[in-house]
């Protein structure tokens, strides 16, 4: 069963236009992460139909896993993410390619050299540094990153922008575990999900600026970078 | 004038998203920090420098947009105007 994508993409298109649909369908996007962002991020950009993705993580699904990793279930458990990922995002959309990588990321990393964008849903400093070290220049990076109820995102222009390690120069991980909830996982992957289609079209609204998200008391501020 | 900027978990701490100060003379950002920390009643300095006055990893520090590592840490100076933010990132994802 298929359908146009006039058809598949008519609410979208009823708000972005079929110019900004053109662009988001020719696009290519490497999705760093499939956990409590990548794996929502990665159906959001399925589903608003960006022409091919990459899913890039090496881990297996685990228990702690599923209080927000929206893409698995109780029977994915042991299985490498990046194939379920793989599997239920071809479910959601089959008109679109989707290449999962099952890869560490590490500085001697090697990427597709036709990415439009980069999507940084990983849950460790020394991996972000990197993938944007490794990601060429001229190709928009959105960092998305959270901790209980709080988050930010920031996009990034690479070769123009300030790097994301220097910005962050300092941070290291906490220790243990890192507290996160199901709905600020799913409300930051929202948020990155509507940035990178922006970021896709060629508009971002965050370039050189994180948006700092609070939802104790849903306080959202700009820091300018 | 020199305005300090707090995010995430420092503005939800002391409970307000920035302070200004008068600037009077050059200062670094240890001695800007300790001005801050007597003007807000609640205590927070502990959480970006520890007892032997070196930076805690968790919060960033960026002076007009760059990290204070990439200047002269701790002892940056501070010039009329200057926007200062401290910010603890999510380092999940």
């Amino acid at each position: 069963m298929n359908t146009s994508p006039a058809d598949r993409y008519a609410r979208q298109v009823l708000h972005w236009g079929e110019a900004m649909q053109h662009r988001i369908m020719q696009s290519t996007l490497l999705i760093a992460g499939v956990g409590g962002l990548g794996a929502t991020v990665a159906q959001l950009m399925a589903r608003g139909g960006v022409g091919k993705l990459y899913l890039v993580d090496d881990g297996e699904l685990d228990w702690p896993d599923l209080n927000r990793q929206t893409l698995y279930g109780e029977q994915d458990i042991g299985r490498k993410k990046v194939q379920v990922a793989a599997e239920r995002l071809a479910a959601i959309n089959s008109t679109i390619q989707i290449i999962p990588l099952d890869s560490r990321i590490n500085r001697q990393r090697e990427w597709p050299s036709d990415l439009t964008a980069v999507a940084d849903c990983l849950d460790n400093w020394p991996s972000r540094f990197a993938l944007y070290n490794t990601t060429s220049a001229g190709c928009w990076f959105v960092h998305g990153g959270l901790q209980g109820d709080q988050g930010q995102i920031l996009t990034l222009k690479t070769g123009t922008s300030q790097p994301l390690d220097e910005i962050f120069t300092g941070c290291t991980q906490p220790q243990g575990s890192i507290p996160v909830t199901p709905d600020a996982a799913a409300i930051l992957a929202g948020m990155m999900a509507g940035e990178l289609f922006q970021a896709l079209g060629g508009t971002p609204r965050l370039l050189d600026r994180i948006l700092v998200v609070g939802l104790e008391d849903f306080h959202c501020s700009i820091l300018n970078v | 004038m020199i305005q300090v900027e707090f995010y995430s978990l420092l503005r939800l701490l002391l409970k307000q998203e920035k302070l200004t100060l008068p600037w009077k003379k050059e200062i670094t950002v240890e001695q800007l920090l300790k001005q801050v920390q007597s003007a807000i009643p609640i205590p927070f300095l502990d959480k970006l420098i520890d007892a032997d006055g070196r930076l805690h990893p968790g919060t960033i520090i960026l002076v007009d947009r760059r990290n204070i590592h990439h200047l002269d840490l701790l002892q940056t100076k501070i010039r009329d105007g200057a926007v200062i933010a401290l910010f603890p990132p999510g380092a999940g994802g």
